[in-house]
């Protein structure tokens, strides 16, 4: 027996010994043939920056900064394949960049492009790219990265997740053209926002990727293995589902802030929302992104840290299905929309983080203004009425309502298993609607076979479904309420209206917002009107932080946007 | 024993073979597939198409499983969806964090289970007996991942906040930020220390089931002729316990570790979760949600491997443990 225990403890021991042999000091990417290759010309470069560009003597640089989240990037700095939020934050403002990003008002400014020209009529853009910025491996980044990036995310083989942005440019390579190294030229089609792609679109290195075909590029091992950017921080490490270091990058342009003020980044993920709030509150991590509202009060009454929230760019809704014969007439909808009280449920759910919701334009859009709409108040007394009239009535004494051939109001709202808020919007629009003669069943469905459900135009297995939807500064509602679209994934509400149509092809093409204006709120009246989803709420995105942390900033465009900016606190490191 | 281990082996193909084909159909003809992970706003059937295509979707079920069997014979798990690399890649990097906690777990629940139903049995129904079967049952009858919060509720975050303990333990994570940055031994602690709180979780509800076990044993063995033998030769009795009567009573508790490994392996799923472990259960898991069909495959796989092997080496043990027992 001793013996037996003996050789336990030895085989454990060799477990452990080994496991701990794992790492290794230096850049660590896998043994992938392509990373083995660009890994050392990226340490070439570090050795050789950290050298040419000392770091400053001034005691806001150095340290570490942790942060934790529940997620991995599951593709990291390739842009061209990816449609995670995490992943598109660390492509604009920590590994890549891009043309250009926004000021706090929403406004373009220069970043990788140092300038650039919008012809005169319209149909192209041309971009000076900055002659002081080089790939983390050492080449300099210029026009042909940029022509490579634009011609493999316009190509409908790479599959690029976001493929609304280049609607009305011109794709593949007819839509570009490099007129100098630094020069690059851009074609499309006037139409609103147009420059909004070039602000999350991460520039990709033509040297490392150009020859990769375009279907490959999803399976790449550049994402997630060992991405080479040219942002203010430099990949060191990642190791899946628990964390990516990145280093700060001394060659990073003086005129952009030069090298950040932070030595190391660390990204952790903590897949338990619980963990997370421990690991903040014990200081093993500096920033908790995305705590749940009912975390918020902890983190405000610990001392050493801080909350911050802001408008996020998400909203939460029920969408209904139109083609369902209990919901096609729009004063249904209208009922349903009315006879629950969502300024109340919010409240409850979000616990004051967080606005409520008339239509799909957020706080943040500078098309947002709730006071000039119809109301959508709670109105029980209003939504029988709308009921009556729509000629569902309660015949049998049931206490549900029914229509006269004898159809029963009763709807099912499906949610995703696992999530707490929106189990809550169905239970609780099941107890108020049950008030007005509406019989709700909440039915809670597996996230993969709800999307099938929802999504698979055959399908469309659903009454009402909690959904959240995010959206980008350049707003579009065309994928779900436009009837050409109807048979595409997103027409969850089967909406049908010609003047919504007009309205939403008006609002894509016209690129001046006082025009603009004027449509928006027209087409925000008719989704009113029409009530294809009742909106929830736009949630605050909230984000716990350690006091040691400085000069964060935090709006719509993300977490991330002015990390390069961050410092730690000199008496705290 | 050589004959016996390899005709175990032999017959073990077909049964992993089965798991492996029913699980291949069960992920398969599950709802929904990985395109829609991957949708977003503007994207058109064509593209979903192209991007099915770009995974080897477009196939009918009966021709991937052919393909996946053909490919998985020689070697070849394929590429993960999710992860974007080979399966293999991915699965050496998990698979090692799995099993160094599983391995940790397993042996802290005997050696205590062992112990503390052995002291149990020497001194039946003493004040100590009963205590101590009061807290296993405590232990026993409480769900793992409650008990995992629960520690990381008093021996991290009270420990640190609110105890001012000189000693707490990290809450999540298998390394310190600063690992690479350690000298050795400080490498060895940090690992350890790391380890304490998922092994604790997971070890404490089988320790208990164990102690149970080990307890009603050792109390048959010590009732025998030759327990009684040995003492009246005047023998003290921790020699008696731990060198006549532990052998003995050890063999029923042998077949648990046939029986506990495919209870640590999903006791893992949440455990690696809740302490962010970039294990094996907590990836199959995600894969399973994001229909990452080969990752689940060859998980599975693996899982089915270890579980019969574990089987096997239980069985091995009780010629080890026992000589009267031969396998020619």
């Amino acid at each position: 027996m001793k013996e037996l225990l003996k050789k336990g403890l030895i085989g454990i021991g060799t477990v452990l010994g080994l496991a701990s042999c794992g790492g290794s000091d230096g850049r660590i990417g896998s043994s992938d043939p392509f990373c083995q290759q660009v890994l050392p010309a990226v340490e070439a470069f570090m050795t050789q920056a950290s050298e040419a560009y000392p770091t400053p003597d001034e005691p806001r640089y150095g340290g570490t900064v942790v942060l934790g989240t529940i997620g991995d990037m599951p593709d990291g700095l390739n842009s061209a394949v990816s449609s995670n939020y995490s992943d598109a934050q660390h492509q604009q403002f920590v590994g890549l960049m891009t043309l250009i990003n926004y000021d706090a008002r929403g406004e373009a400014r220069a970043y990788l492009a140092e300038d650039w020209e919008v012809a005169p009529d319209g149909r192209s853009i041309t971009f000076q790219i900055r002659q002081d910025v080089r790939w983390h491996d050492g080449e300099q980044t210029d026009a042909y990265d940029v022509a490579f990036t634009y011609e493999a995310v316009t190509d409908p083989l790479t599959a690029f997740p976001n493929a609304a942005f280049w609607d009305h440019y011109v794709k593949g390579p007819d839509g570009v053209e490099v007129i100098d190294d630094f020069t690059i030229r851009i074609r499309l089609e006037p139409h609103a926002d147009f420059m909004d792609p070039f602000r999350t679109l991460g520039i990709l290195p033509e040297h490392l990727l150009g020859d990769v075909p375009h279907d490959q590029l999803k399976l790449h091992p550049y994402g997630t293995q060992c991405p080479v950017g040219n942002g203010p921080f430099v990949f060191a490490q990642h190791i899946p589902q628990d964390r990516w270091v990145f280093e700060a990058n001394p060659a990073f342009p003086e005129a952009l802030g030069g090298r950040p003020f932070l030595d190391r980044y660390v990204y952790r993920v903590i897949p338990e929302q619980t963990t997370l709030l421990t690991e903040l509150l014990i200081e093993d991590i500096d920033v908790y992104i995305a705590p749940r509202p009912d975390q918020a009060q902890q983190i405000i009454d610990n001392q050493n840290l801080e909350l911050l929230n802001f408008s996020g760019r998400s909203y939460v809704f029920v969408g209904w299905n139109a083609r369902k014969p209990q919901l096609a007439d729009s004063r249904v909808r209208r009922a349903i929309t009315i006879g629950t009280n969502r300024a109340e449920i919010v409240e409850a759910i979000l616990q004051g983080y967080g606005q409520v919701a008339n239509t799909g334009v957020p706080p943040f859009h500078w098309a947002y203004d709730p006071e000039s709409m119809p109301s959508l108040e709670y109105n029980p007394d209003r939504a029988k009425v709308l009921l009556d009239e729509a000629g569902w009535q309660d015949r049998d004494g049931d206490g549900v309502r029914e229509s006269e051939d004898g159809t029963r109001l009763s709807l099912s709202i499906k949610y995703n298993t696992g999530n707490q808020q929106r189990q809550d919007i169905a239970e609780i629009m099941q107890q108020q609607l049950g008030a007005v003669g509406i019989e709700i069943q909440p039915q809670v469905v597996e996230w993969g076979t709800l999307l099938q459900q929802i999504n698979t135009p055959e399908l469309r297995d659903f009454d009402g479904v909690v959904m959240g939807w995010v959206v980008e500064f350049k707003l579009d509602d065309i994928d779900l309420f436009h009837s050409e679209r109807i048979d595409q994934p997103y027409a969850w509400s089967g909406t049908e209206n010609l003047e919504i149509d007009r309205l939403l092809e008006e609002l894509s093409i016209t690129a001046d917002r006082s025009e603009a204006m004027v449509l928006w709120k027209e087409y925000q009246e008719l989704l009113i009107e029409e009530q294809p989803y009742t909106y929830f709420y736009f949630p605050d995105r909230l984000e716990g932080i350690n006091r040691r942390v400085k000069g964060v900033e935090v709006d719509a465009r993300g977490e991330w946007l002015n990390i390069k900016d961050w410092y730690l606190d000199p008496a705290s490191r | 024993m050589t004959r016996y281990i390899i005709r175990r082996l032999l017959s073990a193909i077909p049964l992993v073979l089965g798991i492996a084909t029913i699980v291949f159909f069960a992920v398969n003809l599950a709802p929904g597939d990985p395109t829609l992970y991957f949708l977003s706003p503007g994207m058109t059937q064509d593209v979903i198409e192209q991007m099915r295509v770009n995974f080897g979707l477009d196939q009918p079920v009966h021709v991937r499983y052919l393909r996946w069997l053909g490919a998985m014979l020689t070697g070849d798990f394929g590429y993960s969806i999710s992860h974007s690399r080979p399966v293999l890649e991915v699965l050496m990097d998990f698979l090692p964090n799995t099993l160094v906690l599983s391995a940790c777990a397993l042996f802290v629940a005997f050696l205590f289970g062992i112990i503390i139903g052995t002291i149990q049995a020497v001194r039946q129904y003493s004040v100590m007996d009963s205590s101590m079967s009061v807290v296993l049952l405590f232990f026993y009858s409480m769900p793992s991942f409650w008990l995992a919060l629960m520690l990381i509720l008093t021996l991290s975050l009270f420990a640190r906040n609110v105890w001012d303990l000189p000693i707490w333990f990290p809450a999540s994570g298998i390394v310190s930020v600063d690992y690479d940055f350690l000298t050795l031994s400080e490498k060895v602690r940090d690992r350890v220390m790391h380890l304490v709180l998922p092994t604790l979780s997971l070890a404490l509800v089988l320790t208990a089931g164990i102690a149970r076990y080990m307890r009603g044993s050792m109390l048959e063995v010590i009732r025998q002729d030759y327990i009684r033998t040995a003492k009246a030769k005047g023998l003290s009795e921790a020699v008696v316990v731990f060198k006549h009567a532990l052998r003995n009573a050890l063999i029923p508790v042998i077949t648990l570790v046939g029986l506990y490994i495919p209870v640590l392996f999903s006791g893992t799923i949440f455990i690696e979760t809740i302490f962010a472990w970039p294990g094996m259960g907590r990836t199959i898991y995600d894969a399973i949600f994001i229909r990452d069909y080969p990752l689940v495959m060859a998980g599975t796989f693996f899982f089915a491997i270890m579980v019969v092997v574990a089987n096997l080496i239980a069985d091995v043990l009780y010629a080890v443990i026992d000589p009267r027992i031969r396998y020619e």
